[in-house]
């Protein structure tokens, strides 16, 4: 088995590797599942607006000492990689850039997988996470962007998107909202241009943020959904969507959580915890439990 | 080309943009083919889902083009919303284009109770939809009026967005379901038929939109002819669930269809 652990970690391995993977595999033996990967969402479980939830700051550090990779995943329609990462910065949380993944981010992924050139529709802060991608021509076009982009949301710019899709550009929606808020009251979000256009051109959006299913697991990138887990507080969003891709969700009763916000899915969540810092006791005990004893 | 399988027909209903006119042009044959029915002794009625100039304007427009047409020959939305709004005392907040502006006039427009989507074109701007958007989203009981639910029409060849897609947009946004007055409403098909005194089973409807012409005609009980052209494109052709009762490539050929058939 040694020998086996060896060869699926490559020849050129650290000792610190090969426990790790040696405490795996028998906990796979035993039928435990190992933690591979934890997402952990942004607003609302590591910061309320600019104040950092008690104790998350040292509770991520914790997290570290496990070794378990961890991404950090949000929707986001304005915030590009860069401004998410220095307001985390800010706060005192220790992360690095790359493990930031947005739903800006993972639409760049996307078009950039499937060599797509777009037509951008997002606020002109999104526009650095795009870079490479801004600049095509209208004819050059072959896919559409939604995100917030009020001064894009006007019939001379909707009508070059539609006409697009019309040539079966596909329509890539940051975000599916309906509508939010804004210092002078309620405003309309990206979710009502999206449907209109879907209308218009009888067509499909694709929704590249939470809570779908090709958002985690492109932040998962290779990584079995089995073995990992999503630390949110947003019932549907995080956990539901999370969980349907056949990923743990463990609940945070902070943010926008409500009491009874667990039984609003199905199946509930995994886990329900009070705080990040709870969640995270909760995953270090489990790795403890499984894998301690090596 | 086969026969409609209607052969008593006293009257045709016929669409304007895309079937009579593309833009600024008349489509060509298709005033001759309006002046053959005439002949022919069907009655005529152009029901249009146009809300971006006033009845007037058309008539002035189409006459232009070489057609003989009054003020009474065309059915837009505009009027019957009016009667409704009356009858309802309802005010509106109007998200529509300004040529058609005047036509509201005599309404009651303070301390909006409902809101009105016309095809507003360069109207449909951010700040425009977000106003009506706060008037649904702050009723207790949210009214919105659509003025057709047109997906998109023909405007001198380049295809532009029509009322439909922006009524989409606030339906979801305000979680509301809009009333639709115009095509394809049976109410404004049955109408019009009203007015020429002919009954559904015996009239045919002529349009470019599969969906709104074609499909509330044959809902209504009229036989559907579809044109190949204004916006009609090749996948209409194989819509899930509208099938017109006929296909032709302009009106002139729907006419000669029609004439044919006839007993
Ligand atoms: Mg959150
Ligand atoms: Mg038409």
């Amino acid at each position: 088995m040694l020998l086996e652990c060896i060869r699926s970690i490559g020849w050129k391995c650290n000792i610190t590797r090969l426990i790790t993977r040696l405490k795996e595999v028998i906990r796979m033996a035993a039928g435990k599942v190992p933690v591979k990967a934890v997402l952990i969402d942004l607003s609302g479980t590591l910061h309320v607006e600019d104040t950092a939830i008690p104790g998350a700051v040292d509770a991520l550090k914790r997290l570290r000492h496990s070794n378990i990779p961890i991404k950090f995943v949000t929707n986001t329609t304005k915030e590009s990689r860069r401004c998410l990462y220095e307001r985390l910065i800010g706060l005192g949380f220790e992360l690095k850039e790359g493990e930031i993944w947005s739903s800006l981010w993972a639409a760049q992924d996307l078009l950039r997988s499937r060599n797509l050139q777009p037509m951008l529709m997002v606020d002109d802060a999104a526009l650095e996470d795009f870079s490479g991608l801004t600049d095509f021509k209208e004819e050059e076009q072959n896919a559409v962007v939604i995100g917030l982009a009020p001064n894009m949301f006007n019939y001379s710019q909707l009508n070059k998107a539609f006409r697009l899709l019309l040539n079966g550009a596909p329509l890539i929606a940051i975000h599916y909202g309906r509508y939010y808020k804004r210092s002078d009251g309620l405003a309309l979000g990206p979710g009502p241009f999206v449907r209109g256009l879907e209308y218009a051109a009888d067509c499909r959006s694709e929704v590249v943020g939470k809570p779908s299913s090709a958002f985690f697991q492109s932040a998962l990138g290779d990584t079995d959904p089995a073995h990992a887990v999503m630390i949110g507080d947003d019932v549907r969003d995080d956990i539901g969507g999370a969980q349907a891709l056949g990923m743990r969700g463990f609940l945070v009763q902070t943010g926008k959580y409500r009491p009874g916000d667990e039984s609003r899915i199905s199946p509930s969540p995994a886990v329900v915890c009070s705080h990040f810092p709870e969640a995270v006791d909760i995953l270090l005990k489990e790795c403890a439990q499984s894998g301690g004893d090596l | 080309m086969s026969l409609l399988k209607n052969s008593r027909i006293g009257g045709v209903l016929l669409d304007i943009t895309g079937v009579l006119k593309d833009g600024g042009i008349a489509i060509p044959g298709s005033v001759e083919a309006v002046r053959k029915l005439r002949e022919a002794g069907l009655a005529v009625k152009l029901v249009t889902n146009e809300t971006q100039i006033t009845r007037r304007t058309m008539v002035s427009c189409l006459v232009n083009l070489g057609y003989s047409v009054q003020e009474q020959d065309i059915v837009p939305p505009c009027p019957a919303l009016i009667s409704l709004l009356q009858h309802e005392n309802l005010r509106p907040h109007l998200l529509v284009h300004p040529n058609v502006l005047p036509e509201f006039e005599a309404i009651d427009q303070s301390n909006p109770n409902c809101v009105v989507l016309g095809d507003a074109g360069d109207n449909f701007t951010y700040e425009n939809l977000n106003k009506a958007f706060r008037i649904l989203i702050n009723m207790e009981k949210p009214r919105l009026f659509s003025l057709g639910q047109g997906r998109y029409y023909s405007d001198s060849e380049s295809l532009m967005l029509d009322v439909g897609v922006f009524t989409a947009a606030l339906e979801y946004a305000a979680d509301v379901k809009a009333e639709i007055i115009g095509k394809p409403q049976p109410e404004f098909f049955r109408s019009a038929l009203r007015d020429m005194g002919v009954v559904p089973e015996e009239a045919v409807m002529v349009g470019d939109d599969v969906v709104s012409d074609v499909g509330g005609a044959q809902n209504c009980g009229l036989t559907g002819v579809l044109v190949r052209t204004g916006k009609y494109r090749p996948v209409d052709e194989k819509h899930p669930t509208v099938h017109p009762d006929a296909i032709v490539d302009d009106l002139a050929h729907a006419v000669n269809l029609i004439l044919k058939s006839r007993k």
